[in-house]
């Protein structure tokens, strides 16, 4: 992969490719500002938003609605440009990528979880688990998607249909699957949103599990202060800013903070 | 296996309904193009085999030579001709062949017709080992009171050996004992034909053959070589006649009878790939919406790391393995086509000798072509859109789609006067002739409906809301709804109706060619000719010169003339000419005369039409060197110059005709007029009672020949409406499956509606009122296409077949009530589909 010469912010602190636990960031941006509509309407969902997230770590964004954090999530990965400023992941700079690339970055490099409709409809649980790898002409880490499959518990389920298996297998489908070809980092866009409470703990804990265990990077959106107590640390994010910040955070600390918002 | 056939594969077997809807649209227009292959190859060989098979004793035929190519008789040659052959040397068998018009009669003396052949008498000397003809039972006829018949015809009335029967012909009604029912070759009859047989002296007088045979067939001796009997006969030959071998005169035949195949086959064809180019429309727009419908799908695919262009590649997968699939069901279709249609004309009376059926590899390639190309050109644009679709589309569908719709109408502007232009300039340009035309002119109708149908969408809203008022009016809220739901989706209100359009468009446009064709006619026989009675011919070999004699001898006739034809060459280009009594037709006709006169036409002299005259450089006193098929050179002196060009463009009087040709006069029609003072009355029935022996001459007045002339193009009209069935069948299927799609996609939203209380019968009524309006606006924009279409069209042919526009509102009125149906029967299955929804599940849906 080629590293381009960086644009005109500052270059980000040296990031190493490879995953190294309490090593430096995995992905973030500097000054990123996304504006929407023109004149009178203009609407900032990213008002200078630089933050850096470390590798072999689980953080969460959160904020209220219309805060900007889906956009930075949308923005960070790849998915959605920046009107200007500067995403990265690693020591690459996602402005400077063309569609092939990123297309590429997105396969290899990044995992995704999404709220609902993380699945194909029409492949079963392990095509969708293999999907990015298959979509490479590869079949991956065979041992490690064993693993991988074993520890999100869905063995027996492998040859079902996402219409035949509930809201919480599902969202362990979608884990496993960005899970499956090892990225540099996952992207989680408040994967418990559709959740029961329960099921959704289940989820949270296998996200910290892989934290904790195979040293996985996770950045999560997320509203709900429970899910971001699993976190090691929370970001907040108001108006397109980022507002503030908490390292270990538990539920009733987070609940704090945001009432201490209002 | 690649992810992306993988999804492709999953993705055919999840969308049943789809798939199956593509998969019929498509095997339907490749069975078409198949079956139309398959039917002309099939047809073409069986007519090589029967003709190989009745000309494979005759090792040389004798008979007059033609300079050049026509369909005219040829001259018949002297039966003496036969006995100086027998004297050659090498030669074994030889049988003079004459055929002419012989039809049997019922006991009570009206003529027998077959369903759809013609009627022969021939000649036969019996099982000699030449004759294609084969006995099935009895023993050959020999003399008058004798004769053999087919056995297809004999089975069919009831005839058998031993029974009495009478027949009429050119010189009178005869009768005969039965002593054979007989076969050609191993068929029981030849193309539906009634043969009369007879021997060949009873022929030659009963006939009215007049001493002359139409050719001599010739077997050689065992061990002769034909090409050396072949050079001994030449040298008895008198001039202008030949001797040429079985094979020869049965590809001519065969190529003659194929030339019918041939235009037969290929006006199928071109109805074949009009429902190919409409399955078209239905599969580009089934595919744009389940592309829509399944943009989180192809936006988290993309999110996981599919590029743009594997994206792209699935969905052409998709479409290819459809496209593959139905090919193949398609060519099998195809074969049941043809059987079918086969079996059809059997029992319409044509009696082809066993036809097997022709797969040619080309057909097969063909089919391949049309059905895979079709679903891939459906499938670019929508495919090109979802490889468009942004990943970030997985969270927020709503930026999915860019709006492509100023650059939709331009390039829609632009393929509808390209198309436009390139029909136009077929039409009347015509270059590269009649190949070009049809090339041409095709070619930029389907530009056009492609222009119009990505148009269309423009209007598809204010269009639809009035088509909807009245509705709406009518059914209160599910009208309104169904109002509102056609409207607010115009592109694929318009992409729906386009198919139902492009059948509408042809039906329409052949209905304004049509009248305009009618009221040209009434226009010609009101001001160009004043005849009272026209006698058309029923036996497909054109009328006896007797009837004409017949009715010129009657007092009550005033002026009588058979119109009468030949083909000649002038600077080796080939003119029809028609030839007439000068007297009577100055009479009957006002050719509208520019110079000289019409009832002065002498011998040797010619009435010519002012283009023809114009581009000859002639005026009158001119004269033009004429050489007619048997070798006859004759030069004409022009003797008037008319500009209607009703009756052709060349005329000659009967006797000058006479005078270059020896063929067996056939006249096309007769026209004639009452004597002054002579009542309507009184003239029928001296028409009728002088034609009373003659039931080939159709007798019909003024009145009922426009009658039985509207008939005929009412049929053609019927016929192509027919040929389009097929199309417009698919054009109502697309809008049943678009319209499924749509309650597919609205799912939450008739939950809803369901939920605050309308019942089963109103979301009925409501998809189903949505059919209508898509129909009735598919029809009202055929309607217009189509009119302007057959406007062009009819300006485009020659004034001397359309000189006068004209339009029939009833057709009009046909075909929106048809559209009405169209969109009922559309209807159907989605308003079931919409009615029986599960309301919680339906409401639970995101």
């Amino acid at each position: 992969m080629s590293t381009p010469a960086p644009p005109a912010p500052p270059a980000p602190p040296a990031a190493p490719t490879t995953v190294v636990p309490g090593g430096t960031a995995a992905a973030g941006s500097i000054d990123a500002r996304k504006t929407y509509g023109i004149g009178d309407s203009q609407v900032h969902a990213l008002d200078g938003v630089s933050v850096s997230f470390e590798t072999g770590k689980f953080t969460a964004i959160m904020g209220p609605s219309g805060s900007g954090k889906s956009t930075l999530l949308h923005c960070l990965a790849g998915l959605d440009t920046l009107t200007s400023g500067a995403t990265f992941i690693g020591d690459t700079y996602l402005a400077s990528l063309d569609d092939k690339a990123l297309t590429e970055l997105r396969r290899t490099r990044v995992g995704f979880i999404f709220q609902a409709f993380n699945l194909i409809p029409t492949l079963t649980a392990e095509e969708n688990i293999k999907l990015p790898m298959m979509l490479g002409g590869d079949t991956g880490d065979k041992e490690w998607i064993d693993h991988v499959i074993t520890t999100v518990g869905m063995g027996d389920r492998l040859k079902h249909r996402p219409s035949e298996l509930s809201g919480g297998q599902q969202q362990r489908v979608a884990v496993a699957r960005a899970l499956a070809s090892r990225p540099q980092i996952i992207f989680a866009d408040e994967p418990t949103g559709n959740l029961d409470s329960v099921t959704g703990a289940e989820i949270l804990s296998f996200m910290r599990n892989a934290v904790r265990d195979f040293g996985q990077t996770i950045v999560m959106v997320t509203h709900d202060p429970i899910a971001a107590s699993y976190a090691d640390r929370v970001v907040f994010v108001g108006d397109g800013r980022v507002t503030g910040e908490m390292i270990d955070p538990t539920t009733d600390q987070v609940i704090d903070h945001l009432r201490n918002w209002d | 296996m690649s992810a992306g056939t993988l999804i492709a594969r999953r993705s055919i077997r999840a969308r049943w309904g789809r798939t199956l809807a593509i998969a019929f649209a498509i095997t339907a227009s490749v069975s078409f193009v198949v079956g139309s292959f398959v039917l002309a190859d099939s047809l073409r060989a069986t007519f090589d085999n029967l003709f190989q098979e009745l000309n494979a004793n005759v090792d040389l035929e004798i008979r007059s030579a033609q300079q050049f190519t026509t369909d005219d008789a040829r001259d018949p040659i002297d039966v003496a001709v036969a006995d100086s052959i027998r004297g050659v040397d090498g030669v074994a068998v030889v049988e003079p062949t004459l055929q002419r018009y012989a039809q049997l009669l019922d006991p009570s003396g009206k003529v027998i017709t077959p369903a759809g052949g013609p009627t022969f008498g021939v000649s036969w000397e019996g099982d000699n080992g030449i004759s294609g003809l084969t006995i099935k039972e009895g023993r050959a006829p020999n003399g008058p009171g004798e004769l053999a018949i087919d056995k297809a015809t004999a089975d069919k009335e009831g005839l058998g050996v031993g029974d009495k029967v009478s027949y009429l012909t050119d010189s009178g009604t005869f009768s005969g004992t039965i002593t054979a029912t007989v076969g050609l070759g191993s068929a029981d009859s030849f193309g539906g034909a009634q043969l009369t047989v007879l021997d060949l002296d009873t022929a030659l007088v009963n006939l009215g053959a007049d001493g002359k045979v139409d050719a001599i067939d010739v077997k050689v001796a065992d061990g002769a070589d034909v090409a050396t009997v072949q050079r001994s006969i030449e040298r008895v030959l008198p001039p202008n006649a030949e001797a040429v071998t079985g094979a020869e005169v049965a590809q001519e035949t065969s190529d003659q009878v194929n030339q019918f195949v041939d235009v037969f086959g290929t006006g199928l064809l071109i109805f074949a790939f009009i429902t190919a180019f409409v399955s078209g429309f239905i599969i580009n727009n089934v595919f744009q919406i389940t592309i829509g419908q399944r943009l989180r799908e192809l936006a988290l695919l993309r999110a996981v790391g599919a590029s743009g262009r594997q994206v792209r590649r699935m969905i052409t997968l998709e479409a290819f393995g459809l496209g593959a699939l139905s090919t193949v069901l398609g060519v099998f279709g195809g074969l049941l086509v043809a059987r079918g249609l086969i079996a059809l004309f059997d029992a319409a009376g044509a009696g082809f000798p066993d036809t097997s059926i022709v797969l040619e590899p080309r057909t097969v390639i063909v089919a391949a072509v049309v059905g895979i190309g079709i679903t891939m050109a459906s499938v670019i644009v929508p495919s090109r859109r979802a490889s468009r679709i942004p990943p970030v589309a997985a969270m927020r569908p709503e930026l999915g789609f860019v709006a492509m719709r100023t650059r939709r109408l331009v390039a829609g502007a632009i393929v509808t006067m390209v198309g436009l232009t390139t029909f136009v300039i077929g039409l009347f340009v015509r270059p590269g002739g009649t190949t070009g035309l049809i090339a041409l002119a095709g070619g930029g109708a389907l530009l056009l409906f492609l222009g119009v149908a990505s148009l269309s969408s423009t209007i598809a809203t204010p269009v639809t809301r009035v088509i909807g008022w009245p509705i709406e009016k009518l059914f209160k809220i599910p009208g309104a709804l169904a109002r509102q739901n056609v409207a607010r989706a115009p592109r694929r209100t318009s992409s729906s109706a386009s198919a139902l359009m492009i059948g509408v468009a042809l039906v329409s446009s052949t209905a304004v060619f049509a009248s305009s064709l009618r009221a040209s006619l009434v226009n010609t026989l009101e001001s160009a000719i004043s005849a009272d009675y026209i006698v058309t011919d029923q036996s497909f070999q054109g009328l006896s010169p007797v009837v004409s004699e017949k009715l010129a001898a009657i007092p009550e006739l005033d002026a009588v003339t058979p119109v009468r034809g030949v083909t000649g060459q002038v600077d080796g280009n080939t003119k029809n000419i028609g030839a007439v009594d000068p007297v009577a037709f100055d009479k009957l006709v006002n050719p509208d005369l520019l110079q000289g006169t019409v009832a002065d036409l002498g011998l040797n002299e010619l009435l010519l039409q002012k283009d023809p005259a114009k581009d000859l450089g002639v005026t009158v006193g001119s004269t033009v060197d004429v050489t007619f098929q048997n070798g006859v050179t004759q030069t004409l002196t022009v003797a008037g110059i008319y500009a209607d060009a009703t009756f052709g463009n060349w005329l000659i009087s009967l006797d000058t005709l006479a005078e270059v040709s020896d063929a067996p006069a056939r006249d096309f029609f007769v026209i004639a007029k009452l004597a002054d003072g002579v009542g309507a009355a009184t003239g029928d029935a001296a028409v009728e009672a002088a034609m009373a022996p003659y039931p080939q001459a159709n007798v019909q007045t003024n009145a009922e020949f426009l009658d039985s002339q509207e008939a005929q193009i009412n049929q053609l009209l019927l016929i192509i409406t027919m040929l389009l069935a097929f199309a417009i069948l698919i054009a109502i299927l697309g809008i049943s499956i678009t319209l499924a799609l749509g309650v597919f996609e609205r799912t939450r939203e008739i939950g809803l509606l369901r939920a605050v209380g309308m019942n089963k019968r109103q979301t009925r009524r409501s998809v189903r009122w949505e059919a209508v309006i898509v129909s009735i606006f598919g029809a009202f924009v055929g309607i217009v296409v189509g009119t302007f279409l057959g406007v062009v069209l009819s300006l485009a042919v020659p004034d001397d077949v359309i000189s006068k526009l004209a339009f029939n509102p009833s057709i009009i009125i046909i075909i929106l009530i048809g559209a009405v149906i169209a969109g009922l029967f559309a209807a159907l299955y989605p308003s079931y589909k919409a009615s029986n929804m599960n309301v919680l599940e339906a409401i639970a849906t995101e």
